[in-house]
């Protein structure tokens, strides 16, 4: 609890810091108005980044096609729409497809690489990545579509901003999600043999720990907030396959900012990148290159990490 | 100093190239070849890095970007020959090369993958939002309504003698990752891959190398970007997305990272298939799917890639050549 407090003080003092800097002299609503569209879009990040430090911690992949399985997710929940189907029953399907394939991987492919290096296996996961792009762009060719949810259509008014419900949603899903499994990892018994099995796999696996039902529920897990983080930026922001597909990238720096382990750190780390990226809308300079701050910040965190580390020679990454 | 088969075959394939490949293409495929030829050296710095160091960068199409923004931004702003922005490009890359490597020297495996990718992301930030030098004013160089030529070599202002040019470069950039194997660089590289420990107990020093390999790896990108640059005379930020650099990857460890083969199989499958498919009436998309399927392939059970089947076939290697 300490440590989260920590954190939560050094992200909370560094978007302050921007804050200030970035809106001397801005009138204070229009300050807020940024924060809280920060706010929505950092936790697109948060989201994917929390998926993808689930699936790591509980068996090392740090799975590169997040993104791809959020736009298979979102295009075939699109397409079900299109053809009729009754709305909720095609959100459900569409997002049932995310665990689906990411367990499909985990089980098949990912299970005969598990002695390999991490980053080996993360290389792994570009290659499933590419295949689940290229046969999404080949079904669907590259047209304007729109996902929509009835939550779009309702508002509420946040610090002068018109906030969607859909925003709301996110941020709520993307907070309760942190905390149940959060609580879930201390206190249930599924909790205490994925820790396990993140600290040491082959001593987990001595002890009797049901090494393969445990990875299977971390990539179902993972596959469902891959999937539902594919919906909600193809309904927020775009629905395109490809830029979903890369989508991954802010969210793998937005895990790097809770060290891909901590979800915590995830969390106020994504959130406090979509502020500063959105923020950085008020300086002229670094207006056009807004995008890169969550790149810049995860470099950062990295650095930071690394600090007073000498070369390690043996170990695990 | 010995040649071997596999090597020998190489300079054959590159004399045929070189007198061959500018009469037999015509028209557009001049400029592919061309472009493919640039992509080949970018791939043969990832793919020596990853090979032999076994360090991933996802940043190498990022890097050729940087290489190409320099020399367009040198062409525009002095009357320098083209070899002389060539290769202020490519130093300056590999400069910033090392410069990334810094603090990622301290990291292993996934971690130094991800500050490349990082890296990625955010030259494509950049690229996106300044665009390449036309000759415009200002530091980013981007006028709206014109755009300055960019000056081609002398020995190679026609597409076909450029596509010569480009060929020997590669070339050149492919001996001289060659000579660093063969040397005391590539000695300390495989002490180090075998055992970082080992290295440092033997007086290699570890950071030095480490580091002169990515600064080698971005060498070759920035001379991919600058050649890249000549060819076209314009660059476009679309090229340069971090999605490529990942996809460059993939496609080397599919060619085989540890091969010059390798890195040509990997710039023919990057460059030239997408458009045969596309003439052959594929969608190129399905070359996507045939990638990803390909990399998984290469991971689990085909690690030396496609050239390294390909030797494999003829016994090109020799028994000492493995890393």
């Amino acid at each position: 609890m300490r440590e989260i407090l920590k954190s939560l003080l050094l992200w909370v003092a560094l978007v302050g810091v921007l804050a200030l800097a970035l809106g001397h002299g801005k009138p204070p609503n229009v300050l807020g108005l940024f924060i809280v569209s920060g706010l929505a879009v950092g936790s697109l990040y948060a989201l994917g980044g929390i998926g993808l430090v689930v699936l790591y911690r509980a068996t090392g992949v740090l799975n590169l096609a997040a993104g791809a399985i959020g736009a298979v997710a979102v295009m075939v929940a699109w397409q079900l729409v299109q053809w009729g189907i009754f709305a909720p029953l095609a959100w459900v399907m569409g997002l049932a497809l995310g665990p689906m394939l990411a367990t499909a991987y985990g089980r098949t492919l990912a299970s005969r690489m598990a002695w390999r290096e991490p980053v080996v296996k993360a290389v792994a996961s570009l290659g499933f990545a590419f295949v689940l792009l290229g046969l999404v762009s080949f079904l669907w060719s590259d047209d304007p579509r729109k996902f929509e949810l009835p939550t779009d259509k309702a508002a509420v008014m946040l610090l002068g901003l018109r906030v969607t419900v859909t925003r709301l949603v996110v941020v709520g899903a993307t907070i309760a999600l942190v905390i149940g499994i959060s609580a879930a990892l201390d206190s249930t018994r599924i909790g205490l043999q994925m820790r396990a099995l993140a600290n040491n796999r082959r001593l987990s696996s001595l002890i009797g720990i049901p090494i393969t039902r445990v990875e299977t529920l971390a990539w179902a897990l993972s596959g469902l907030i891959f999937g539902f983080t594919g919906l909600m930026f193809g309904d927020l922001v775009r629905l395109d396959p490809s830029v979903i597909t890369f989508l991954v990238i802010p969210c793998v720096a937005a895990a790097i900012a809770g060290r891909l382990q901590s979800l915590p750190d995830v969390l106020m780390g994504g959130l406090a990148m979509g502020v500063i990226e959105s923020l950085l809308t008020l300086s002229d300079t670094f207006k056009d290159v807004r995008p890169i701050a969550p790149y810049v910040i995860a470099a950062l965190v990295l650095l930071l990490m690394n600090r007073g580390r000498h070369l390690t020679f043996s170990g695990e990454d | 100093m010995r040649i071997s088969r596999s090597g020998l075959a190489g300079l054959t394939l590159a004399v045929i190239a070189v007198l061959v490949l500018p009469m037999a293409a015509g028209g557009q495929w001049l400029k592919i070849f061309t472009s493919t030829t640039a992509f080949a050296l970018a791939a043969m710095g990832a793919g020596f890095m990853y090979a032999r160091l076994g360090m991933v960068s996802l940043a190498q199409v990022g890097l050729m970007g940087l290489g190409g923004w320099i020399t367009l931004r040198l062409n525009h702003a002095y009357g320098f020959p083209f070899e002389v922005n060539l290769l202020i490009g490519a130093v300056i890359t590999s400069v910033l090369g090392m410069v990334l490597a810094l603090p990622a020297l301290r990291m292993r495996g996934l971690y130094l993958a991800l500050i490349t990718l990082m890296v990625a992301g955010g030259l494509e930030v950049i690229f996106t939002a300044h665009q390449f030098p036309n000759g415009g004013a200002g530091f980013w160089g981007v006028g709206t309504s014109f755009s300055a030529t960019m000056r081609r070599p002398a020995l190679g202002q026609s597409d076909e003698s450029f596509l010569r040019y480009a060929l020997v470069i590669a070339v050149l950039g492919f001996l001289l990752i060659d000579a660093h194997l063969r040397s005391r660089p590539g000695r300390a590289w495989a002490l180090i891959r075998r055992s970082e420990a080992a290295a440092l107990a033997s007086g290699v020093n570890v950071t030095l190398y480490k580091t002169w390999a990515f600064g080698l790896s971005g060498l070759l990108a920035g001379l991919g970007g600058g050649i890249l640059a000549a060819s076209l005379g314009l660059l476009d930020a679309a090229t340069f997305r971090a999605s490529e650099s990942v996809l460059l990857f993939a496609l080397v460890v599919v060619g085989g990272a540890r091969f010059w083969l390798g890195a040509v199989i990997t710039a023919v499958l990057y460059r030239v298939a997408p458009g045969l498919l596309n003439n052959w009436g594929v969608d190129a998309d399905l070359a996507l799917v045939f990638f990803g399927a390909a990399l998984l392939h290469a991971v689990i059970t085909a690690p030396e890639g496609i050239a390294g089947q390909i030797f494999g076939l003829f016994k090109m290697e020799a028994a000492n050549d493995r890393a």
